[in-house]
């Protein structure tokens, strides 16, 4: 079924590296990758393995030392960090294991920074009745209606990770990438987390790329993507 | 939109950041305060020198000049409106058979003079005088008493008991306990050659009676001055030159070309003392000639604007070091901007923002108290001298009603421009470090 919709990221013969000293460390070495609109994969594999750098030059915040992302078909790497931030902004969705939510602002004010991001200060003013309304639906969606005006501190771990849901979906983006996403969080939270994220993922029909350990967490996905040393080992058709 | 946004928060949640808003207020405020203070401090300096000066002052004219020759030669000019010869000498003035007082110590009598017996004689036509200086409001001034005030302010020098008058500074009459009429000697001396060739001082001495007092608004000319008839200098320095003149207190129609004027009546002297080929005379505005003391205070403003710049620069590295403690904080808000849409400028400007902010704040806020202290400088030093017994700033000293205070616009719009540069500078060094930092650093929670 997802390989009948469109590619929203594509990783093609994809290396990345670092020099750390005199020695170069090849993170990523070659990997190949598609993501369709609509599809959650389970990115798996050891501590090391280049996951989360995987994740990140998919989000558009690093450039492959070698190999293209490609973003709806478009290649990525020539563009400016302008035109990438704002395809990050509009298009892509990022939860992470240690939410990363602004300790200053509220819950319902990190929900809207995403949307002031992107848009003029008149912009802005002209749309804000309708970004706070949109906010307030999300953070309710997301269980937090009466948590809107609390701040990271006064939230639980749970709720933060859910916070962060709402805020990277208040865009509507094609995909989200989450690294890790109930890494922080005890099962029982954990679970509440990957069941809200999952039904959302259905309601919006959102691509989903999941950054895991978990394999049962991983085996909800649609696809199951391993990773080890830098390479893909396997991919598997969950469903 | 989301930068100043995320700036202001940013600030409100550390009240270290006052401290950066707090520097630059000082600064600001110092800067204001006292550069009002020292302008508006020279400007009564000037006013007071201007009441005890005359427009224009033709001095250092040889011996040989004669004053009818000067007197018709300055005439000439169409902007001079009246011109009055001086003799000046000075001397020694104690009341006779007293001993001169000791020397005084520091203190408001020495900065004005007039505790020493030491004096200058202006030796003075007072009818003339009268028409080329205000000496007429200096004799009519209503802080003379009645008791001490010339008995004819209109021939203030004429004899008194067919001794010659002089007219002392209200301060020192009132110090000395002086009244009209009291006796009073000059002691001074004049340079004689005698037959061998040589010059040797010849001591000289004076009967005079107190004719009055007067008073002009600068302390230092009342107290350090005394003016006796030209004619009784005249017998006893050179009696052998009945026209001779020192000085000429020269005033103008149009005060707008003062310095036309005196460049035009230099010209005028140089020819009228010209002697084998060589011009004597200096002619100089009562500015010039008070330049120097007038430049003292004008030095003095301009060293403390450097010292308080510095206290601005103070402050910048304070502003400079709370920022840079919150971009070490906030490194894992840097991962997250940049993962929301941020790009590396707009992370950049979120700090700069943040100092900005704290500029502009420090900024509005100096500015204001600072005029506004400016402006209520007496009343602040009535209530501290009320409320302490402190006074900040002694009126006496300086022979003042108030607190001087002039606030220069060009002068807030320099601080301001100023300020806001150096808290600019201040931020985008903590800025650049936040622009350098590695989003993904902060995103693997590194």
């Amino acid at each position: 079924m997802s390989t009948e919709k469109p590619p929203v990221l594509h990783a093609a013969d994809v290396h990345k590296s670092y020099a750390i000293g005199n020695r170069r460390i090849e993170v990523l070495r070659g990997v190949n990758l598609t993501i369709n609109a609509g599809e959650t994969v389970a990115l798996l594999g050891a501590s090391g393995a280049g996951k989360s750098t995987l994740l990140h030059l998919l989000g558009l915040l690093d450039s492959p030392t070698r190999g293209e992302v490609q973003f709806s078909g478009e290649a990525t790497s020539d563009r400016s960090a302008a035109y990438r931030a704002k395809l990050r902004n509009r298009h892509i969705g990022f939860v992470f294991q240690f939410y990363h939510l602004i300790p200053e602002l509220t819950a319902l004010q990190n929900v809207l920074l995403a949307q002031m991001m992107g848009v003029s200060v008149l912009g802005y003013w002209r749309a804000r009745r309708r970004s706070h309304a949109a906010a307030r639906q999300m953070l309710e969606r997301v269980g937090l209606g009466e948590r809107l005006h609390h701040r990271p501190s006064e939230l639980s771990g749970g709720e933060r990770q859910r916070c962060a849901i709402a805020r990277a979906l208040l865009a509507n983006p094609s995909i989200v990438l989450a690294d890790e996403p109930t890494g922080n969080l005890d099962s029982q939270t954990a679970a509440g987390v990957v069941e809200l994220m999952f039904s959302i993922q259905r309601e919006r029909d959102l691509a989903f790329l999941l950054v895991t350990h978990d394999e049962s967490l991983a085996q909800r996905c649609d696809r199951i993507v391993r990773m080890k040393d830098g390479v893909v080992i396997e991919q598997e058709q969950v469903r | 939109m989301y930068r100043l946004s995320l700036a202001v928060r940013y600030l409100l949640t550390r009240p270290v950041n006052l401290l950066g808003v707090g520097g630059i207020l000082i600064s600001v405020w110092a800067l204001v305060v006292v550069v009002s203070l020292f302008s508006g401090f020279l400007r009564v300096l000037e006013e007071h020198v201007r009441s005890a000066t005359s427009d224009v002052v033709v001095s250092d004219v040889p011996e040989w000049t004669e004053w009818n020759t000067l007197q018709a030669a300055l005439a000439d000019d169409p902007n001079v409106a009246a011109a009055a010869p001086r003799l000046l000498h000075y001397g020694m003035l104690i009341p006779p058979g007293r001993r001169p007082a000791p020397a005084p110590l520091p203190g408001k009598s020495a900065l004005h003079g007039g505790d020493q017996p030491f004096l200058f004689v202006y030796g003075v036509d007072a009818a003339l005088e009268a028409t080329a200086t205000d000496m007429q409001q200096w004799l009519d001034s209503p802080e003379i008493p009645e008791d001490l005030r010339a008995a004819d302010t209109a021939t203030p020098l004429a004899a008194i008991s067919e001794t010659p008058a002089v007219l002392i500074g209200l301060e020192r009459m009132l110090r000395e306990g002086l009244t009209v009429g009291d006796p009073l000697r000059l002691t001074t001396a004049r340079m004689v050659r005698s037959e061998d060739g040589r010059s040797r001082p010849v001591k000289i001495e004076i009967d005079l009676r107190v004719g009055g007092a007067f008073r002009t608004e600068h302390g230092g000319f009342d107290g350090n001055n005394v003016f006796v008839d030209i004619g009784t200098l005249r017998a006893a320095l050179s009696p052998d030159r009945p026209g001779s003149v020192q000085e000429v207190a020269v005033r103008v129609h149009d005060k707008q070309q003062l310095e036309e004027t005196a460049q035009r009546l230099s010209r005028v002297v140089n020819r009228v003392t010209e002697q084998n080929g060589r011009a004597f005379g200096r002619v100089e505005t009562w500015r010039e000639r008070n330049e120097q003391f007038l430049a003292n205070v004008s030095h003095q403003r301009g060293l403390m604007k450097i010292v308080l710049i510095v206290i601005m620069v103070v402050a910048a590295f304070l502003m400079l070091a709370t920022l840079s403690m919150m971009v070490t904080e906030k490194t894992s808000d840097i991962g997250i901007l940049t993962a929301m849409g941020g790009t590396p400028i707009g992370v950049t400007t979120v700090f700069l923002a943040c100092g900005v902010v704290i500029t502009v704040a420090g900024v509005s806020l100096g500015l204001v108290t600072g005029v506004l202290t400016a402006v209520y400088l007496e009343e602040i030093r009535q209530a501290m001298l009320w409320s302490t017994g402190v006074d900040l700033f002694p009126l006496d000293v300086y022979n003042l009603q108030r607190v001087p205070c002039r606030i220069e616009p060009a002068w807030l719009l320099q601080v301001t421009v100023m300020a806001l540069l150096t808290g600019a500078l201040a931020s985008v060094i903590p800025a650049l470090r936040a622009a350098r930092h590695d989003p993904l650093v902060s995103l693997r929670g590194i």
